[in-house]
């Protein structure tokens, strides 16, 4: 039942936003209200492939929020399984929503991964009055008295933002899930402005959402989560520097449907990969504090299974999922 | 009376909002407040409410005759038909029609209402579609292959 | 000093011949999409990026064209709810309460000047705000935490008692019936879904616009199909429109305590405009003495929408200092800025200075050519009046479904929108009142989160919830306004009875 009332519904979505007079124009989803980072994927690639001639037309960018990119995924699976002209942004989320199986049961072979070109690294931050000097500080006072640290961070409780500080504390040793305190708020601003008011001790999130607020000196980045320091941000140590193997970024990327030919895939790839190279798409990385991350193709649906593998595990261990 | 017919039926749909909250699962991490409480509290406050109601109910409105009830009941569904055959019909047909018959609902004249149907639905067509650029069909998408 | 100069150089990049055509189509545009029952601000402002960039307008060129699209519609939205009881979008709701019956008693036209002359008020005196304040303004966000947040909405849902109903146990089922649909849908703190009987549908929850147009336009129709219109505006021998200078005069103060209290609301990103005009309307209520406000008051329309329009300019703080979106429409503005490549954060007014400046210097010139625009745009707008009701309200009904059509493109939510009128129909034989749910609706989740937040800072410890001299004062005036009317109806119950 709720299967034909939402493919009645999703497909009447493509009528709106003045999708449906232009047909013969690519189309990039994103599955979430403009602002967020895969709004920002549809419209900065989108962009860039028509400015360097890698598509013919503009992309048009359709927003079709629901169900944490639920409702776009079941739309491109049920309704658009051999659309050649359709991308749709995903990110570390899709992955992690797949792995949580929060998608209503689809399963990520439903569709095909295209690749990512830019990854926001995963990062700890606190107000810049904290007593917390570095991640293992932070810990420290976590493992003495857990209920004295509350994070807040963008994605709901059980989502990637949360599973980064569990994955750190659980390499560090401490195990307890439940006793750590985290509040999802809207969006990653939410969470930092929470943070700065001393509401909450430490946010966990991207590097892009933090930039702005480092930069006037309102916070610290304790750690990122990624293997070398990040270009631009050298004075940031990694978490892996403190003893605290954890690496975990939000790549940005696209996944097109399943059912297009290896041609059209090839097509898509490529036009990608060339926005990867493209000199616009390293300003706009710079810009936004998005870390070179390049797999695309039959690479990157490799390092998606692995990375849905892997989040999987982790789940089931911290108990997520059942 | 019709108070408190309205605060009976508010304690039901307040009861099985209450039950279905029992049913909701909490997940691995819950908050000391969890995902049910807030609706439990909602459902009691109705329920109390509902019994203040049912022991001072207010005047007893005016309620219409059997044969506007008729029209109301035709008219919703009319706008049901409508909402269900936008899509797989177009914009024009189902419009017409509907707009055709809430105006024959308001004034019974089939003239003028078959007028205002059509012409409501090439017109709004026009500013919908051409004006604001909302994405319409005019006819099922079918047609236009 | 250096404020003006600034916005003398945001003026020099704002105001070409072209941006000032922009401004005029924006703000025309914006005008009729807030009008249009189901097509918000938010809406406007997304629908009109693409046309941004087809027309390759540059970035200062985009932000005078969204500004006016995004002003005009916060202006549109008190248009259908003056003259046809219908809120244009979700900001404009409580200008029904006293406009619509303005419009029964053939004052249409002042009503619209009236509320346009106090939307100009609001607007510009949050830009004035905003230009001054703005990087100060910021901290306050940094003051409202979860408990205080959570004392806010307690507010707003004790105030609500009096509001359109004589009986308080009906707003207060009429509240809880928003709130318990704000509950569907996935849970903001586990991720997991309540009341969604697993209907994908309703994993996002029940659109408030879906509501307010149903309650409101659908039910209007039902209410005409019984009574033929015989208490309606429609056919109201509409006196000559002239500028109410007595209502205005009137209203002043009303007006300018209101943007204090819209703006305020603004800024704080969990409040925003709905609730910016909701307390506005509920201060002047319990403020402005011997008043009939529900019965046509001027003070009652000049209030909120001095009250939204302020909220408007005040969510822009945020917005462009943080980067929080505190309403739908700052969050599609935020995504406009963010593809014209520009960041905000609090580092915006130091390093873009002729952005922020050529946005100010933009909605200046909105809200001018706003005031401008709307005056004689009044005649225009009260002839809806004079179109016989068998074409009208058809024409009503038709826009609202392809207004929530095009939002969602989702049949469930035409459904619904029908069951919303239906309900809203026997809701208005009964005298239970709808604003509440709409309320309830909007506020519902972030009430409920905030709650839940503050609980789990706190591990649970209720004191936690006073912990501050903020969230002190909040719940002082939510008991206040709680209990007021409980007493004040006691005491005015005679001469209530009198008048009536």
């Amino acid at each position: 039942m709720f299967k034909t009332v939402l493919r009645r519904g999703t497909a009447a979505a493509i009528l709106t936003l003045g999708l449906g007079g232009a047909a013969m124009a690519a189309e990039c989803i994103a599955p979430a209200n403009p602002g967020g980072g895969w709004d920002f994927t549809c419209r900065s690639i989108g962009k860039i492939m028509f400015d360097i001639g890698a598509v013919d037309a503009p992309i048009q960018v359709t927003n079709m929020a629901g169900g944490g990119g639920g409702l776009a995924f079941s739309h491109v699976v049920n309704e658009r399984n051999d659309d050649a002209d359709l991308i749709v942004a995903a990110s570390s989320a899709t992955a992690t929503r797949l792995a949580q199986n929060a998608y209503g049961g689809a399963t990520s072979d439903q569709v095909r991964f295209l690749g990512a070109i830019g990854a926001d690294p995963g990062v700890i931050v606190v107000a810049n009055d904290s007593p917390h000097q570095s991640l293992t500080d932070l810990i420290d006072a976590i493992k003495a008295d857990p209920s004295s640290v509350t994070f807040a961070g963008g994605s709901a409780a059980g989502g990637f933002d949360h599973l980064k500080v569990l994955m750190a504390l659980g390499r560090a040793g401490f195990d307890d899930v439940r006793a750590v305190k985290y509040i999802g708020v809207d969006g990653g601003a939410d969470a930092i402005t929470q943070t700065i008011g001393g509401f909450t001790q430490a946010m966990t999130g991207d590097i892009s959402e933090v930039v702005g607020f480092l930069k006037s000196g309102d916070v610290r980045v304790l750690a990122s989560f990624t293997e070398e320091r990040i270009p631009g941000f050298e004075d940031i140590p990694t978490a892996k520097e403190q003893g605290i193997d954890v690496v975990a970024v939000n790549w940005r990327g696209l996944y097109v449907p399943k059912g297009i030919s290896d041609d059209d895939y090839q097509k898509w790839s490529d036009a990608l990969a060339q926005v990867g190279a493209s000199d616009a798409w390293a300003e706009q990385m710079a810009a936004n504090g998005l870390a070179p991350f390049n797999r695309v193709g039959d690479d990157f649906q490799a390092y998606v299974d692995g990375v849905i593998g892997e989040i999987q595990t982790l789940s089931r261990e911290i108990g997520v999922i059942q | 009376m019709s108070d408190r017919i309205f605060g009976l039926i508010m304690i039901c749909v307040a009861a099985g909002y209450i039950a279905t909250a029992t049913q909701i699962q909490t997940g691995f991490i819950s908050d000391p407040v969890g995902p049910k409480t807030f609706p439990y509290i909602v459902g009691c406050v109705v329920i109390l409410c509902s019994i203040m109601i049912l022991i001072k109910p207010d005047t007893e409105p005016e309620w219409p005759a059997l044969m506007t009830f008729g029209r109301l009941l035709i008219a919703v569904v009319v706008l049901a038909g409508y909402a269900m055959t936008l899509r797989p019909l177009g914009f024009l047909l189902p419009t017409a029609v509907a707009a055709g018959v809430i105006s024959y609902q308001i004034s019974p004249r089939a003239g003028p209402a078959a007028i205002t149907g059509v012409g409501l639905s090439v017109g709004l067509f026009v500013i919908f579609k051409y004006v604001l650029g909302l994405g319409l069909f005019a006819v099922p998408r079918e047609w236009l292959g | 000093m250096e404020t003006l100069s600034l916005l003398a150089d945001g003026f020099a990049v704002a105001l070409t011949p072209n941006t000032l055509f922009l401004a005029v189509v924006g703000c025309f545009l914006g005008t009729i999409i807030g009008a249009l029952p189901g097509l918000g601000p938010s809406n406007g402002v997304a629908l009109l990026i693409p046309l941004a960039f087809s027309l390759g307008l540059g970035a200062t060129e985009s932000l005078v064209l969204m500004t006016s699209v995004y002003y005009g519609a916060m202006y549109g939205g008190r248009i259908s709810s003056i003259l046809l009881n219908i809120p244009g979008d979700e900001p404009a709701l409580m200008t029904t309460l006293d406009g619509y019956p303005m419009a029964k008693q053939g004052r249409a036209g002042d009503a619209l000047v009236l509320s346009g002359v106090a939307s100009f008020v609001g607007a510009f005196l949050a830009t004035i705000g905003l230009m001054l304040l703005a990087p100060m303004l910021a901290r306050v966000a940094f003051l409202f935490g979860p408990a205080e947040y959570f004392a806010l909405y307690m507010l707003a849902f004790c105030t609500l008692g009096g509001i359109a109903s004589n009986n308080q146990a009906k707003a207060a089922i009429a509240a809880c019936i928003g709130l318990g649909i704000a509950m569907i849908g996935l849970d903001n703190s586990t991720g997991l879904p309540r009341f969604t009987f697993g209907e994908l549908h309703l994993m996002d929850g029940v659109d408030f616009l879906v509501a307010i147009v149903g309650l409101f336009a659908v039910t209007e129709v039902f209410v005409f199909i019984e009574s033929h219109g015989r208490s309606s505006a429609i056919g109201v021998t509409l006196g000559k429109i002239t500028i109410p200078f007595r209502d205005i005069g009137r209203s002043m103060v009303s007006m300018l305590r209101s943007t204090v209290v819209g703006f305020v609301a603004g800024i704080l990103p969990g409040a925003g405009a709905s609730l910016g005009s909701f307390l506005a309307y509920m201060s002047e209520k319990s403020l402005v003495r011997d008043n009939h406000f529900g019965k046509g008051d001027p003070r009652g329309v000049a209030a909120p929408e001095a009250g939204n329009n302020a909220a408007a300019g005040g969510a822009l703080v945020p917005m462009l200092t943080l980067g929080v979106p505190g309403s739908g429409t700052t969050a599609v503005l935020l995504a406009l800025l963010l593809t014209l490549n520009i960041t905000p954060g609090p580092l915006l007014f130091t390093e873009r200075p002729e952005v922020v400046w050529g946005l100010m210097a933009s909605l200046l010139i909105a809200n001018f050519v706003l005031l401008v625009m709307n005056v004689p745009m009044v005649k225009i707008f009260v002839k809806i009046l004079t179109v016989p009701p068998w074409v009208l309200l058809p024409m009503v009904t038709m826009i609202s479904f392809v207004g929530i059509f095009s939002l969602s493109g989702s049949t469930f939510d035409l459904l619904l929108m029908i069951g919303f009128g239906v309900l809203g129909f026997f809701f208005r034989k009964l005298d239970v009142p709808t604003v509440p749910i709409i309320l309830g609706i909007l506020l519902g989740n972030d009430m409920e989160d905030s709650l839940r937040r503050a609980m789990t800072i706190s591990d649970g410890d209720p004191t936690y919830l006073f912990s501050s001299w903020i969230a002190i004062v909040l719940w002082v005036a939510a008991v206040l306004g709680f209990v007021a009317p409980m007493f004040l109806r006691g005491v005015l119950k005679k001469p209530q009875a009198v008048t009536d």
